[in-house]
């Protein structure tokens, strides 16, 4: 069965694609959103880097006034916490494209240019706009589903505040589905951390104490702190089991005070 | 303010309709800054190999290749019948990515307007991204005709869009329910193999054939908008029961002369116990 | 029959040229390395066990005993390190006791190699095989088609190339057992950070001429999981019953 030399091209495995680990997690809670990931970037066996950024924050500039409140503010609270995770490559590509697009976005929403829209603004607001979260996620989509027959291939998590404030997380697949959640969490170990948050945070399969398993636990937000401790506990375990996730932890927590990063070393065997 | 509204999409008009076909229009590739947005579809990029449906299918196609990288959420039951007193649509809400329940708490109804409903089955970004797609293209033909779209016409769109793209890769089964004066209340199939049909009663899916043996055996035309409600609701419990990639909640919609009204999320594992025990159903299980 | 069945090989095949099923081992992403020193040889092994991504097992044992003096660090298909190893292990001291004499680092090895061509390398077995015996301290390595190396260090494994590049830069001539130790432990430790498959702690066996072999399980622990934020204790009560079933104890009738 040798193919016939000059009768037809041979087509060659085109895999542009590889598999670089770690894992993103994102929680909101009643007026701050927290967006995590591992900071090891692999593949196959190898590392390629104990400290790689799967987070962008997307923010308007941090005023002096701001730095002078508090000193690691990263962002400011109309921020869009940006994590991607995957295929690095795509994923940088993904964040770089939506970054341009939220700036052209706020730059013409603030501009003095006539756009023949003007109608639309009845108060005639002079206050400075962001792009609100629900904006950033249709935005998204476009960009995932623009490339619906030659994917990027990521699992992409935004976080950020709502329109009244409230914490807010985003999930899409790679092909721009998305929903918004209380919790999510994208990339090796989902499979790990989702049942273990569904438990935590939505309280699935927990029933009140006393009600002989009629009554389920009522879901209720939890605290900034409550939500840290879950989310270190939950890094730490999933790198004790799986080996592409493990260096470093880094959290961005955003709330009306603006975004704030935390890095804890995680295992690096 | 409306008038105004559509005069400015008048002049806008040729870009427009290149907009609906984005693809072929490859002018629109360089647009950048302020014109950005008004693009409604994006040209949708194909990977550089000389077949690229194949290389879709290599990549993404997890019932051909269990490893494949990216796996899609698949996985769905959803019903929509005619009755003597409108419309009854019903959904599930899980999303499945292979073996794994990627998420509980899917819409898989989108309400194109207060008077259409589409639901959701197949591949979810396909359904979620064309059907608001859908949704954006009833909202002009409502501002350039001055009237509202028929089902009809607006699950052609759809189906003229999909079969456009046939072979290419898309997975959608859809059903446009909706109400309008010249039709009465219809319900419309529209499927990614180009597919279109008129029908009283469908469902679509993988749990499908769990929800027509309910649906089915009780179904009469002249049920009462309380046991139709109820009959979309029990047929979708069944298939969430029997079918691994069907569960979560269950969205339930009426659609009248007035348009659709909502009916509330069911949550199957608590109204499964519920009906187990109303019923006296469901035997085979301990509990 | 003795030796092993390869009646579903052909069958195995077809499916996985037909469809997309294979049968999956557990191969176990390692670092193993051996040294020679003055008086002895020392081996040492990681604790990391895989099943792709996921670490099946935090702290197994990869250093098998073939006889008293004679050690085993194992890499490949973890069955068929075990299972190889065990082997000639009971060969070995079949051996023994028939020739009365201590067994030789060199049979052993020419026994591996034999039964490891035998199967053409369907066992996946790489194996670092050391000990001590009256002709002295021996240590080589084995690969699962049946080569076999000898040298004064030794690496194999997925960690391998990180282990090598310790022992190329810090191994010398004639060390005490000490430097071997602790050369061998840092050649494993080079594995564990850097690459994915090993991991965990270093366990070493030592075997000195004139000594009992001594193995030093968990020898190095750099890998201790810091203690958790939280305590995931529910209260009782929370997980809901569906049916409660009292299952009285049965004596069960021993006698035939």
């Amino acid at each position: 069965m040798s193919p016939q030399h000059g009768s037809q091209p041979i087509q060659h495995q085109f895999n542009p694609y590889s598999d670089n680990g770690g894992t993103l997690l994102g929680i909101a809670g009643e007026d701050f959103a927290i967006l995590a990931s591992d900071t090891r970037q692999s593949v196959d066996y190898s590392i390629n880097t104990r400290l790689s950024h799967k987070i962008k924050v997307i923010s308007p500039p941090v005023t002096k006034e701001m730095k002078l409140e508090s000193t690691d503010i990263v962002g400011t609270k109309n921020s869009v916490l940006f994590g991607t995770n995957g295929f690095s490559a795509d994923g940088d590509a993904l964040t770089k494209a939506f970054e341009e697009n939220w700036k052209w976005y706020v730059h013409d929403q603030n501009s003095n240019v006539e756009t023949g829209f003007e109608f639309l603004n009845e108060n005639n607001e002079e206050k400075e706009s962001f792009m609100s979260m629900q904006s950033a996620a249709r935005n998204v989509q476009h960009l995932l589903y623009g490339k619906r027959f030659f994917p990027y291939y990521v699992h992409t998590i935004l976080a950020g505040l709502d329109e009244e404030g409230k914490g807010c997380v985003y999930s899409f697949d790679p092909v721009g589905s998305y929903e918004r959640e209380q919790c999510r969490v994208g990339g090796a170990g989902a499979s790990l951390i989702m049942p273990f948050l569904d438990n935590q945070v939505n309280f699935k399969n927990q029933y009140i104490p006393g009600t002989n398993s009629t009554e389920r636990r009522k879901i209720e937000y939890l605290s900034l702190d409550e939500c840290l401790k879950l989310v270190k506990d939950a890094f730490t375990s999933v790198t004790e089991r799986h080996i592409t996730v493990g260096d470093g932890l880094e959290i961005f927590i955003i709330d009306k005070n603006g975004v704030r990063s935390e890095y804890h070393a995680l295992k690096k065997d | 303010m409306l008038s105004e509204f559509a005069d400015k999409l008048q002049q806008n008009e040729n870009v427009l309709q290149r907009e609906a076909f984005g693809n072929d229009f490859k002018g629109m590739d360089n647009l950048a800054g302020n014109n950005k947005f008004q693009k409604l579809a994006p040209t949708i990029e194909m990977a550089p190999v000389s077949n690229p449906a194949e290389f879709l299918r290599a990549h993404t196609d997890d019932s051909k290749n269990p490893d494949c990288a990216i796996k899609i959420a698949h996985g769905t039951t959803t019903l929509a019948f005619r009755f003597q007193g409108g419309i009854i649509v019903a959904v599930d809400s899980r999303a499945t990515a292979g073996q794994w329940i990627a998420s509980q708490t899917v819409n898989k109804v989108i309400r194109i307007n207060p008077f259409l409903l589409g639901t959701l089955a197949g591949g979810a970004a396909d359904c979620q991204y064309w059907e608001t797609w859908l949704g954006t293209q009833c909202r002009l033909y409502e501002l350039r005709n001055k009237e509202r779209i028929t089902v009809a016409a607006a699950s052609k769109i759809l189906g003229n869009l999909v079969y456009e793209y046939k072979g290419a890769g898309l997975s959608m089964g859809t059903m446009v329910c909706g109400y309008t004066k010249k039709e009465g209340p219809s319900i419309y199939y529209v499927d990614s193999d180009g597919t279109r049909l008129k029908g009283d009663l469908f469902c679509v899916g993988s749990g499908q054939t769990f929800a027509y043996g309910v649906l089915d055996s009780n179904y009469k035309w002249d049920l009462s908008v309380e046991e139709a409600l109820y009959l979309g609701k029990r047929s979708i419990l069944a298939a969430a029961h029997r079918d691994a990639y069907s569960g979560g909640s269950i969205n339930l919609y009426h659609v009248t002369e007035n348009g659709w009204i909502y009916h509330g999320n069911h949550d199957v594992d608590k109204i499964f116990w519920e009906t187990k025990e109303s019923e006296k159903s469901f035997n085979n299980v301990i509990g | 029959m003795a030796g092993l069945s390869f009646d579903n090989h052909q069958r195995n095949q077809f499916l996985q040229s037909q469809h997309n099923v294979s049968v999956k081992t557990t191969s176990t992403g390692t670092t193993i390395v051996g040294i020679k020193f003055d008086n002895g040889v020392v081996i040492a092994a990681d604790t990391r066990s895989t099943q792709g991504p996921i670490v099946a097992d935090k702290n197994c044992e990869k250093l098998h005993r073939m006889s008293p003096k004679i050690w085993c660090a194992g890499a490949g298909t973890a069955a068929d390190t075990e299972a190889v190893t065990q082997l000639i292990g009971s060969k070995l001291e079949l051996q023994q006791l028939y020739s009365k004499r201590e067994p030789r680092v060199v049979s052993s090895l020419q026994m591996l190699k034999q039964h490891l061509f035998k199967y053409q390398g369907h066992l996946g077995a790489y194996l670092i095989v050391a000990g001590v015996d009256p002709t002295g301290a021996h240590l080589f390595s084995c690969q699962a088609h049946g080569s076999t190396d000898v040298g004064y260090y030794q690496s194999l494994g997925s960690g391998s190339l990180a282990a090598m590049a310790v022992l190329e830069s810090e191994f010398k001539m004639n060390m005490t057992k000490e430097e071997a130790i602790k050369l061998a432990a840092d050649a494993i430790e080079a594995g564990i950070w850097n690459d994915l498959g090993s991991g965990s702690n270093v366990d070493i066996c030592v075997m000195e001429i004139g000594k009992d072999a001594e193995l030093l399980r968990n020898y190095r622990t750099p890998n201790v999981r810091e203690i958790k934020e939280k305590s995931y204790k529910f209260a009782r009560g929370t997980t809901g019953i569906l049916r409660t079933e009292i299952i009285s104890e049965v004596e069960i009738d021993t006698s035939v």
